[in-house]
């Protein structure tokens, strides 16, 4: 099925929470209202002439910076100074969380691709966990990662980093951290070498030998 | 037997014996197990051997590649896919510039595509080789081992001589691949290669393996994933396609030139047990060997001349602006990548969707209610890479 | 307290015996391991530059495992840690007293039987000290305190049990045929002909019993196809998981001594221990001098033609690696000469006219002789199944032990005792 055709019948069944249909890009892409995302998957899902049985992909992603222009200003990320020192940075960020819904239906063989935007203070998706069982590793990769939480996810905890870790690392202000539980991260030697090298003690003699 | 049962006045809660609290075993297989492939660690509810509830814990590998490719560009971050499955690193390779060129809509050179598809190709065997390999060692058999080593170590040869590395490669960048064909004969001892495999030495992996009785009762009706299951929990490659499921990002999704190819997708069918059990997962890759090798020929004996770079291999590329999906079928299943380009050099976001990472999550479902050694042949069916899962 | 001498030597005969096949059975695993794998195996350690074909390797073994650091859990059972190893090992020891590894010798006029024990109820005490040896690996288990050794020992527990009324099953039906329960008895008894012309071995009057009984000795041994007690991949180790240095080298060579116990077991109740197919005791002594002969002249022929082919590899490869490795083949044609050379001035001494003494000398040597090739043919085979087949899951193994074998087994002792009965 066309994908315009699509959002169609997804704007008939959601209503006011489908906000725009973006055509025109590689890849054409349907905005839905946070609230209305767990509706939209359960239509797409069940539907009998979408039967989207499959997510392919669930991505969080940070808008913070992104240069709407399209001449690649956007903001860089922070890393660590030639120094080895975290670079830090003054600047409040400021722009809109998404998550983005790429799916795949096996039987009509059509993909269809959602995306959700929340605001930074908001920082909250409902789950799909429900809707497709797949979701729940991607939504606590992107928990652990960009720092969206998906209210309704049953177990949502980190997925690569330890609990003990401190911020998200995908999101565009994550300063770096200097150490980790007493491991330094910033390119120090982890254990100073109790045996430094040393000359080697000179035997016998010290003068050299006489140039036969 | 569910994870519902494990909850409060469930088998374990109640004292079967007056005096005597019983309890379920809790076992730490990993992060450091000969049969988690890997540094995966699966944190077992066990009553006895019986596993009651499975937990992956992951993250012992990451890297957070996602992050890094938000600071390097587009041709730098190649290497990254490298390392994410260290087994086929040359579908990894394809899968990334199939993205980047998805969002640039370059022209590759018809050569340089013959070259992806066999290189990829001769990976994919060399990761299936591996993952007949392991699932064999978790079954006990360690003659296999060494046989499918012996193959992957000619494949690493090949790919060496093409590429110069014989584990990472680097080789194929956007707009193309970065060295042509050596003139040492290189095509003629990839015909002579898969010849041979195809000929003599899967034969002798079924002889072995394959319809070895204690191997069909280890591994026949154990860890069966049906078809609903596999697809809601999003797994792809060998383990949907054991699952009945004829779906391949190379046929029904095409990319690159797989459409001109003739080759077939063989599917689980419940030869020895159920549909969707670990033999049935084991012997789709076995077949899916033999598929490859008559991929490799055709693209071999139709390897047009010319050039292999499109774009200046030294200077950064610049990717217009827009946001695209790209999936390819890369050895363990669907390997997708989500790049999102503000029109620089670099990727404003790139998002992995990694197959052995939704292919392993099945595990907290299925894994319940088996023995310890069914869940060893489940994870091992599944061929998980933990380079991919933790990225 | 010659009678004390005389037992003396026979254990030590005995232990030297089983020490030694241990080291050979690790060296045979290994290259076995490595021809079947299409791979070369161990070929690095020497000694003075000479490698002996690996021979060395488990002489290295025994040097790091004796001096690696014993690293031991902080939790564990001290007494019964400590105990565990050495109850493994005296078990897998103790079975050799019952197994007579040649008919007699006569030593200065006394008849000595070549058996350390020649107890009544030799069976019996076979599969009383098999079982003992259960103790030792659930002991291992679970003095480590680990949960994987624990199940390791579980699973070992549950196996051997279930294995052990297997075992007796089949003996039983051995026991039956031969109306004995002493070991000697059954294999004096395996060197009779059966219709004048066959054998009679216990594998040719006990076919399913031979084959029941070399499951369970597999069983028995914890080698795959049976070896989930240790299960690799499953347990990481299992029972064995928390020992290191010597204590787990007594595991290791107990796992060898059991392969050893096995494949004498087997080749002295099925395959007629030490008899000579064809040529019983008496036979063997009135022929002493021809077959002496034949053996001299055999070895004469095959050691010069070995020679022969090292001294061509010592021409092929002359200076191929510029050190000590260069007089390998030098050296093996000169110990092939040597063996040669032996044979030939044999020869000169006229073997063909050797006295009674040296008869009775040589029927007992061929005797024992004939009973270690048994006994390495059959522990190759463990080597052989170990490197081809997978393992079986646990329940598996209890469906076949309970299910299958069980039945089988009173089906084979029924059918004997008719047959008995009626012949």
């Amino acid at each position: 099925m066309e994908q315009k055709a699509i959002y169609d019948l997804l704007a008939g069944h959601l209503g006011e929470h489908a906000i725009a249909w973006h055509e025109g890009e590689i890849e054409p892409w349907a905005e839905i209202a946070p609230e209305g995302i767990n509706p939209a998957c359960v239509f797409l899902r069940d539907d009998q002439r979408l039967d989207f049985n499959q997510l392919m992909c669930l991505s969080g992603i940070d808008w913070d910076g992104f240069d709407e222009a399209g001449k690649g200003k956007s903001l860089g990320i922070l890393g660590y100074t030639d120094e080895g020192a975290p670079e830090a940075s003054d600047r409040v960020a400021e722009g809109d969380f998404g998550v983005v819904y790429h799916l795949y239906s096996h039987g009509q063989r059509h993909k269809f691709t959602l995306r959700v935007r929340v605001a930074r203070s908001v920082a909250a998706v409902p789950t799909v966990s429900e809707v497709w069982p797949t979701a729940a590793w991607h939504e606590r990769e992107a928990w652990d990662l960009v720092g969206i939480t998906f209210t309704g996810h049953a177990d949502l905890r980190r997925m690569l980093l330890e609990e003990s870790w401190e911020g998200h690392p995908l999101r565009k202000d994550y300063v770096m951290p200097a150490s980790w539980e007493g491991v330094p991260m910033d390119g120090r030697p982890y254990a100073v070498n109790p045996f430094p090298a040393t000359e080697p003690e000179p035997k016998g003699d010290s003068t050299p030998p006489a140039e036969a | 037997m569910s994870t519902g049962e494990l909850k409060k006045g469930g088998w374990a809660d109640q004292d079967h014996v007056p005096g005597i609290k019983s309890e379920l075993l809790e076992l730490n297989m990993g992060p450091q197990h000969p049969a988690t492939h890997g540094v995966l660690r699966l944190l077992l509810k066990t009553d006895g051997e019986i596993v009651y509830q499975v937990t992956p814990v992951l993250g012992y590998l990451h890297r957070c590649a996602e992050k890094i490719a938000e600071g390097v560009n587009y041709k730098q971050w190649v290497v990254y896919t490298d390392r994410f499955d260290y087994l086929a690193p040359m579908c990894c390779n394809h899968a990334y510039v199939t993205a980047v060129e998805k969002l640039m809509e370059v022209e590759v050179p018809r050569r340089a595509e013959h070259l992806r598809v066999v290189t990829a190709e001769l990976s994919r065997i060399a990761s299936h080789l591996i993952a007949l390999a392991t699932f064999g060692l978790d079954m006990g058999a360690w003659t296999p081992l060494l046989y499918c080593f012996r193959e992957r170590e000619e494949i690493l040869n090949l790919l060496e001589r093409i590429s110069g590395g014989r584990m990472l490669y680097n080789y194929m960048v956007p707009g193309g691949v970065r060295y042509d064909v050596p003139n040492d004969g290189w095509v003629e001892s990839v015909l002579e290669f898969i010849t041979m495999l195809e000929n003599k030495k899967i034969k002798d992996y079924n002889d072995l393996l394959t319809y070895n009785k204690i191997f069909i009762e280890r591994t026949a009706d154990v860890g069966v994933i049906d078809e609903a299951t596999a697809k809601a929990y999003g797994c792809t490659g060998p383990v949907l396609r054991g699952s009945g499921v004829k779906f391949d990002c190379r046929r029904d999704d095409s990319y690159s030139i797989y459409d001109k190819f003739d080759f077939e997708i063989p599917v689980g069918m419940g030869e020895q047990g159920t549909v969707g059990d670990c033999w049935d997962r084991y012997i789709v890759r076995v077949r899916e060997i033999e598929q490859s090798c008559r991929i490799i020929r055709q693209a071999l004996e139709s390897l047009p001349d010319g050039s292999v770079q499109a774009i200046d291999l030294i200077k950064p590329v610049k990717v217009p602006v827009g946001a695209a999906y790209s999936r390819t079928e890369s050895a363990k299943g669907e390997l997708g990548h989500y790049i999102i380009s503000d029109g620089g050099q670099t990727a404003f976001r790139n998002k992995v969707r990694s197959p052995s990472f939704c292919n392993l999550q099945v595990v907290e479902k299925v894994g319940v209610g088996q023995m310890v050694s069914d869940l060893v042949a489940l994870v091992g069916s599944l061929d998980i890479v933990l380079g991919e899962i933790d990225r | 307290m010659t009678i004390v001498y005389e037992a003396l030597a026979k254990i030590g005969f005995m232990f030297a015996l089983i020490m030694g096949m241990v080291v050979v059975l690790i060296w045979m695993e290994r290259k076995g391991a490595a021809y079947i794998q299409d791979r070369t195996g161990p070929n690095r350690a020497a000694i003075l530059g000479v490698r002996l074909a690996g021979l060395v390797h488990p002489v290295a073994d025994v040097f790091k495992l004796l001096f690696k650091e014993d690293v031991t859990p902080t939790n564990r059972h001290r007494a019964l840690y400590n105990l565990a190893p050495w109850l493994v090992m005296t078990v897998a020891l103790s079975t050799y007293a019952v197994i007579p590894f040649g008919d007699f010798l006569t030593v200065a006029g006394r008849r000595i039987p070549l058996v350390v024990a020649d107890l009544d109820v030799g069976m019996l005490y076979i599969l009383a000290v098999a079982s003992l040896g259960t103790y030792g690996v659930v002991l291992a288990g679970w003095a480590a305190n680990n949960k994987f050794t624990f199940l390791g020992g579980l699973r070992a527990t549950a196996q051997m049990i279930s294995y052990e009324i297997n075992m007796g099953l089949a003996l039983l039906g051995l026991m039956l045929v031969f109306g004995s329960l002493r070991v000697t008895d059954i294999t004096a008894g395996q060197g009779a002909l059966l219709w004048g012309f066959i054998p009679m071995w216990g594998v040719v009057v006990q076919p399913l019993g031979f084959l029941l009984f070399i499951t369970t000795v597999y069983a028995e041994t914890n080698r795959n196809p049976f070896d989930l007690p240790e299960g690799e991949s499953e347990i990481v180790a299992g029972y064995h998981l928390e020992y290191s240095s010597m204590k787990f080298a007594l595991f290791f060579m107990a796992e060898y001594a059991h392969m050893v116990i096995g494949a004498a077991l087997i080749s002295t109740l099925y395959f007629g221990g030490y008899q000579v197919p064809w040529l019983p005791r008496p036979a063997l002594e009135s022929h002493a001098g021809l077959l002496l002969t034949g053996t001299l002249i055999f070895t004469l022929v095959m050691s010069l033609l070995i020679a022969f082919a090292f001294l061509r590899r010592a021409s092929r490869e002359r200076g191929k690696f510029q050190d000590a490795r260069d007089r390998e083949p030098g050296l093996g044609a000169g110990l092939w000469l040597i063996i040669g050379l032996a044979a030939a001035a044999g020869l000169t001494r006229q073997p063909w006219a050797v006295g009674s003494a040296g008869a009775e000398v040589f029927a007992s040597l061929a005797q024992v002789g004939v009973f270690l090739f048994k006994l390495v043919f059959f522990a190759w085979l463990f080597i052989w199944v170990r490197w081809t087949l997978p393992r079986f899951r646990y329940d598996q193994l209890m469906n076949l032990g309970w299910k299958v074998m069980l039945p089988l087994g009173v089906a084979n002792l029924l059918v004997t005792a008719l047959v008995m009965a009626v012949v």
